[in-house]
């Protein structure tokens, strides 16, 4: 990826304030401007806002993630990586995760 | 450490066909899911599937899904519900949760059949309670018994959409329209006809602007969209709703791969990020094997085959099956698969705009842009044929992969012939007894029984009805057009209902003879449907005008 390319300022948005990780209540307007500071992954992103980090796991906003984030880019969105697959694939409490069933 | 010969993630239609071939030859197999219920989404699924015998067409979706869950417990799958499989790591270890429990689990081969999950669309107060997935409607309404609201706003004319909007009907709810961006609706035409039969008005071209409301949803605003998908100032409209149902696509749920590390591509035909897999469903890495959603959306009918095919090329990588037997069935599995995916919304069709049919008949774009087919249209089609005394009409205007009604019919009035996504024909010279057979097996409800001379002046009309309460012989109503419009007074000339119909019963009604080729639908005087009689004041010639390019064949 040309980090060096030119994407242009941050030009704010009518709807900034829409919702789009509601798990981690993240605004488009949020992760518009997190591309324009430099998150230029679905990984970055992640990381930076928490998008898809809650309770249903980017289940519901994944994809309209990788839509704002690719159209900030002027990318098609089939050319951004996934974020890293990682388990626990479903939200799980850690005293359920930190208590293995020990072999017999 | 726990092991299995095959692990399946996911007892859906795909996962437990999967799991039922490799069973059976002579694999151990458990399958997990995430569910308190097994069957995926095929309990939810209460209308016939389309296909050939060998694809249990006329089948309901949750009939299915009783056969495949018993056929599954004879060949001694082992089905663990309320199983989580949080991750899949290297030497195909299993990390899945069972209860408040934490399980490794090693199989020497895995399947991963995870489905899909609904795709949203974020507009101005989507977050409302009331906006809800069009999957979540059908949870709701067919495995609980909830009706989701009184007045609905479906997004999305694809077949979830579409059969959904029918749901909600059946369910008793009001569907004030259907929308979509697409200039064409996206699913199959009978699918749409007979939701427009009902009165429910679509709206191509149309997005949501936003949805009304403060702390639930009250109402909605529609717009039309121009060919970059803005909203045209000027044309918004509003409904009153309470509920907006969104069907706007599916994603495979395909993480686990990525997390095995699988080769991934994204696909947009596909649906999204899919492993790359060869025909059988083996994965990049040695034992991994996929079927069903997660490796590309499709109908329940090709996961189930899909699943079939990976449960044997599992069997056979393990060692139990040999090749040249494994080469045998899977062969005869996939040319099952291939007469499925063939026919104007076969996969290499998606998108394209057909302007005729595979006979040369043009394809309705009326039932495209509107739902229904014009007066005029209908007679371009081989299974419209003007007949003296009963016989069917066949609405199926559109190449798709089904064929019971050649089957339903003792006398041979209908002909499919080999090609199972070519449009049924009517034979003028074969006497129909009006058995009413063909209209309970149209898994499309798009065959009704026409007897022009009935009676001096009158013509009666047998159509698939499948409301309830259930009108009797004597009641009077209205007779609704194809586009859901009050055409004349109609009286229910005789209901009939048998098992063999599996719940579509036969709603006989006497029109007078002018409407035998438009009345396509009964609006009971009173009773159950009586709360839409505002909806279908509307006169059939103020039927919502659009301003794309539209051709009227």
């Amino acid at each position: 990826m040309d980090r060096s390319r030119d994407i242009g300022p941050f030009v704010p948005g009518p709807d900034d304030d829409l919702l789009i990780c509601r798990c981690e209540e993240v605004t488009k307007g949020e992760i518009r401007r997190a591309v324009h500071a430099g998150m230029w992954t679905m990984t970055e992103i992640r990381r930076f806002l928490r998008v898809g980090m809650g309770l249903c796991q980017g289940q519901s906003c994944t994809k309209l993630v990788k839509g704002i984030v690719a159209r900030e880019l002027g990318v098609s969105p089939a050319t951004l990586d996934p974020e890293t697959s990682r388990a626990p694939m479903r939200p799980t409490e850690m005293h359920v995760l930190g208590d293995e069933k020990k072999e017999a | 450490m726990e092991r299995h010969d095959l692990i399946v993630v996911g007892a859906g239609p795909s996962g437990l066909s999967a799991a039922i071939e490799a069973a059976k030859c002579g694999l151990d197999v458990v399958v997990f899911d995430e569910c308190a219920r097994p069957g995926g989404q095929l309990f939810k699924q209460i209308h016939k599937f389309f296909g050939s015998k060998e694809h249990k067409a006329k089948i309901r979706g949750f009939r299915i899904g009783e056969e495949l869950l018993k056929e599954a417990s004879d060949a001694g799958v082992q089905v663990v519900l309320n199983a989580t499989v949080l991750g899949l790591y290297q030497e195909k270890e299993v990390l899945v949760r069972i209860g408040d429990e934490i399980r490794h689990v090693k199989g020497d081969a895995i399947l991963v059949a995870t489905g899909a999950s609904e795709n949203t669309l974020a507009f101005p107060g989507w977050t409302l309670p009331g906006v809800i997935g069009a999957g979540a409607a059908q949870t709701m309404m067919n495995l609980h018994g909830v009706k989701p609201g009184e007045r609905v706003l479906m997004l999305g004319s694809g077949n979830v959409g579409l059969v959904v909007s029918f749901q909600l009907l059946q369910a008793g709810c009001e569907v004030v329209a259907l929308v979509d961006a697409a200039p064409r609706i996206g699913g199959y035409g009978v699918h749409a006809a007979k939701v427009a039969r009902c009165g429910v008005p679509f709206y191509l071209s149309h997005t949501i602007v936003r949805a009304e409301g403060t702390d639930h949803v009250t109402g909605v605003v529609i717009g039309e969209v121009d060919k970059s998908w803005q909203i045209i100032p000027g044309t918004e409209k509003h409904f009153d709703v309470d509920t907006i149902c969104v069907a706007v696509g599916l994603s495979p749920m395909s993480q686990l791969l990525t997390m095995a590390g699988c080769d991934m591509a994204d696909d947009p035909k596909k649906g999204g990020y899919v492993p790359v897999c060869d025909e059988t469903g083996a994965t990049s890495v040695p034992g991994i094997f996929v079927s069903g959603d997660v490796s590309g959306i499709e109908e329940a009918s090709s996961a189930m085959i899909e699943g079939r095919i990976a449960g044997i090329a599992a069997a056979k990588y393990l060692g139990y099956v040999e090749q040249a037997a494994e080469e045998n069935e899977v062969h005869a599995l996939e040319t099952s698969l291939d007469a499925l995916r063939q026919g104007m919304f076969a996969p290499k069709n998606r998108g394209k705009d057909l302007r005729e049919t595979e006979e040369g008949c043009p394809i309705s774009q009326n039932l495209l842009r509107k739902g229904y087919l014009s007066d005029e249209e209908v007679f371009a089609y081989p299974g419209v044929r003007k007949i003296a005394g009963v016989h069917p009409v066949i609405e199926c205007t559109q190449n798709i992969p089904c064929n019971p009604c050649q089957d339903a019919c003792p006398k041979g009035c209908i002909t499919i012939g080999e090609n199972i996504t070519s449009l049924p024909v009517v034979n003028p010279d074969a006497q129909c007894i009006g058995c009413g057979m063909c209209v309970a097996s149209c898994s499309g409800q798009a065959i009704f029984l026409v007897d022009e001379d009935a009676g001096a002046d009158t013509a009666t009309v047998t159509l698939p009805y499948e409301f309830l309460p259930l009108p009797k012989a004597g009641d009077k109503g209205q007779a609704l057009s194809r586009s859901g419009a009050p055409l004349c007074e109609a009286e229910v000339a005789g209901v009939r209902s048998a098992p063999a119909f599996d719940h579509t019963n036969l709603l006989t009604i006497r029109v007078p003879k002018a409407y035998a080729m438009r009345a396509r639908f009964f609006q009971p005087m009173e009773g159950g449907c009586a709360e839409w009689a505002n909806q279908w004041t509307v006169p059939e010639t103020s039927a919502p005008s659009f301003r794309g390019p539209m051709t009227i064949c």
